[in-house]
C-alpha cells in the first residue's frame, strides 16, 4: 500500500516545487499507471516511494513504513518490499542474468537452496531460461528489461515500481512487458507503472493517475481496448 | 549475516579483482610504487642512522690515571667509572701497551731514536665509550672529579658535530618519509576513488534492491585488501632486489667501514621480518580502508 498525505516536495537547489500537496492512495493489489508530461513530478513521486528523497512536508506511507520516521539504516528493509524496474534496466554488467536475479535474494540472506530453485523459476517466467548464463551486454533491450522484471519479482515484493519500463524497447515488446506486469499483478502484487506512452495506457486501461505541474489532476479507472478484446 | 552470505561476499570480492581488472591494475601499480617509495626511503633512513650511531659508538673518552695510583687504586677507579650510568664500556690501556702501540706506528728511524729511552713516559689510561653521546660533556666532568684521575680527553667538539648531524638527519628523514606517506595516500585515495567511481552504478543498483551498506562494502573491502597485499608482496620483492644490490656494493669489508669506524648496513635478512610486516600491513590496510571509504560516498542513495 502506498499513501501520500498532503505531500509537497521543493528542491532546495532550484527552488522548484516538484510536488504540491499531493494526496494519493494505492491499495494492495492495485495496478496504476502514472502519466504526465516531463517535469510534472512523476520521478519525484517514485523517488519519494523509494526514500531516495524526503518530502518537504506531508506524510508518505509505503508497505507499512512511515517514511518520515524511517531511519537511514532501515531503508534497506523498506526497499526489500519493493521491486523496481527502470527505463535503463540497471543490471549489474559484471554479473550474469542468473547472478543479477539471485543477487536480490542474497541481499535478504535467503538460503542457498531456495536461491537455486527460485531464481531459475523466475527467469523461466520471463522466458529467459536459455539466457541465464549470459551477461547483460549480450542481451537485447527487451531481454534486459525482462531480466530487470525477474529481478524485481524474485523476492516476491509487495509493490513493483516500473519507471518508464518500455522507454528503451521496441513498441511491440512494450505490450509484452506490460502483459507480464499485469500477470504479476493478478497474483496480488501492487504495480505502479510510470509511463508517457498513452497508446499503452489506452490499450490496457485501468487506474490512471495524471500528474501535472506537481499536482494530481486526474485519478480514475478507465476501460481499455485490451479489456474490450 | 549468515556464513554462506559472508562467503559469497568474499568470493565476490575475489572475482571482482578480475572483473574490474583495468582499475584493479591501476590501483595495484599505484600502491606498489607508493609502498616502494616509502619503504626505500625508510630503509635508507634506518641505515644512515645506523652509520651515524656507529661513528658515535667509536667516540672514546680517554681517562689518564695518576702516576701515584697503584693497582688497588686503579681497580677502585675502574669501579667508580663503571658506576657512572652513561658509561657503556671500559677498557684499561696500560702504559706498556701504549708504548708498544706508539712504537708500532713509527718508522724504523723514529723507533731507533726511542730505543734508548730508559723509562716509559706514557701513563696508564682507561678508554671509555658512552651510551649517549649527547651527555659526553657531563660524563667527562663527572669523571674528572674522581680520585686518581690525572686528566681526561674527550672529543666533545666532534660529538657536538655528530649530535647536530644526527638531529638534522632525523628531522630530514622524518620529513621526507612523512611527505612520501602523505603523497602516497593522496595518490592512492584518488586511484581508489576513481576505481569505485567507475562502479558507482553497480553500487547504486545494489542500494535499490535493498542491500545494506555492509553488504555492499564487504566485497570492495576484500578486493582492496587483496590488491593491497599483492602490491605489498611486489614491493617487498622489488625492495629485496634493490636493497641487496646496494648492500653488495657497500658490504666490502676492507674499505670505508673499518677506516671510518662506521657500522655496516643492515643485511636484508636482518630487516626481512619488520619490512615484510610493515609492507603487508600497510598494503592491506590502505587497500581495504581506502576502497571502503571511497565506497561510502556512493552509498548515500
Amino acid at each position: 500500500m502506498v499513501e501520500f498525505q498532503d505531500v509537497s516536495v521543493t528542491y532546495n537547489s532550484s527552488g522548484v516545487d516538484a510536488l504540491n500537496k499531493v494526496n494519493l492512495k494505492i491499495n494492495d493489489g492495485d495496478f496504476a499507471f502514472v502519466v504526465g508530461p516531463s517535469g510534472a513530478g512523476k520521478s519525484t513521486l517514485i523517488k519519494l516511494v523509494l526514500k531516495e528523497i524526503d518530502a518537504t512536508s506531508g506524510t508518505v506511507l509505503v508497505n507499512g513504513f512511515n517514511l518520515k520516521k524511517l531511519r537511514r539504516s532501515k531503508v534497506p528493509a523498506l526497499r526489500r518490499t519493493i521491486g523496481v524496474v527502470f527505463q535503463d534496466f540497471r543490471l549489474i554488467p559484471t554479473m550474469t542474468v542468473y547472478e543479477n536475479v539471485a543477487f536480490v535474494l542474497r541481499v535478504i540472506d535467503a538460503p542457498a537452496k531456495y536461491i537455486r530453485s527460485r531464481v531459475p523459476y523466475v527467469i523461466s517466467l520471463v522466458g529467459l531460461s536459455d539466457k541465464a548464463k549470459c551477461y547483460p551486454t549480450e542481451l537485447s533491450g527487451g531481454e534486459q528489461q525482462r531480466v530487470a522484471l525477474a529481478r524485481a519479482l524474485v523476492n516476491d515484493p509487495q509493490l513493483i515500481i516500473a519507471d518508464e519500463p518500455t522507454g528503451n524497447i521496441d513498441p511491440a515488446l512494450s505490450y509484452e512487458i506490460v502483459e507480464l506486469l499485469k500477470g504479476i499483478n493478478e497474483c496480488g502484487t501492487t504495480i505502479l507503472m510510470v509511463t508517457h506512452e498513452h497508446d499503452l495506457v489506452r490499450y490496457f486501461g485501468g487506474r490512471i493517475i495524471n500528474i501535472n505541474k506537481g499536482s494530481i489532476d486526474f485519478d480514475e479507472v478507465v476501460g481499455g481496448a485490451h479489456d474490450e478484446n | 549475516m549468515k556464513i554462506s552470505s559472508f562467503r559469497y561476499l568474499v568470493s565476490q570480492g575475489i572475482t571482482g579483482i578480475w572483473k574490474n581488472r583495468m582499475m584493479t591494475f591501476a590501483s595495484f601499480c599505484i600502491l606498489l610504487v607508493s609502498l616502494l617509495m616509502v619503504g626505500l626511503a625508510s630503509l635508507t633512513a634506518i641505515n644512515l642512522t645506523r652509520i651515524i650511531s656507529g661513528i658515535e659508538d667509536k667516540s672514546e673518552v680517554v681517562v689518564v690515571i695518576s702516576d701515584n695510583a697503584d693497582k688497588a687504586a686503579e681497580a677502585e677507579l675502574e669501579e667508580h667509572l663503571k658506576a657512572i650510568p652513561n658509561v657503556n664500556s671500559i677498557e684499561l690501556y696500560s702504559k706498556e701497551e701504549a708504548w708498544n702501540g706508539m712504537l708500532d706506528s713509527m718508522t724504523e728511524e723514529e723507533r731507533a731514536f726511542f730505543k734508548y729511552a730508559d723509562e716509559n713516559p706514557l701513563p696508564d689510561t682507561y678508554r671509555l665509550t658512552v651510551k649517549d653521546i649527547e651527555l659526553m660533556s657531563e660524563t667527562t666532568a663527572q669523571i674528572e672529579t674522581l680520585d686518581f684521575v690525572e686528566s681526561t680527553q674527550s672529543p666533545t667538539t666532534f660529538a657536538d658535530v655528530l649530535i647536530s648531524i644526527r638531529r638534522i638527519f632525523t628531522i630530514l628523514a622524518t620529513a621526507v618519509v612523512a611527505a612520501l606517506v602523505v603523497v602516497s595516500l593522496v595518490i592512492i585515495s584518488n586511484t581508489t576513488r576513481a576505481s569505485v567511481f567507475a562502479r558507482r552504478k553497480e553500487i547504486n543498483i545494489m542500494k535499490y534492491v535493498g542491500a545494506t551498506n555492509a553488504f555492499i562494502r564487504i566485497p570492495f573491502f576484500v578486493e582492496g585488501m587483496i590488491v593491497g597485499l599483492i602490491a605489498a608482496l611486489g614491493a617487498l620483492l622489488m625492495t629485496k632486489f634493490a636493497y641487496e644490490g646496494v648492500y653488495n656494493i657497500f658490504s666490502d669489508d676492507s674499505v670505508i667501514w673499518v677506516v671510518m669506524g662506521m657500522k655496516k648496513l643492515y643485511s636484508f635478512n636482518e630487516l626481512l621480518f619488520p619490512v615484510s610486516v610493515s609492507y603487508l600491513a600497510a598494503g592491506a590496510v590502505i587497500g581495504a580502508v581506502g576502497t571502503s571509504i571511497s565506497t561510502g560516498k556512493h552509498l548515500k542513495v
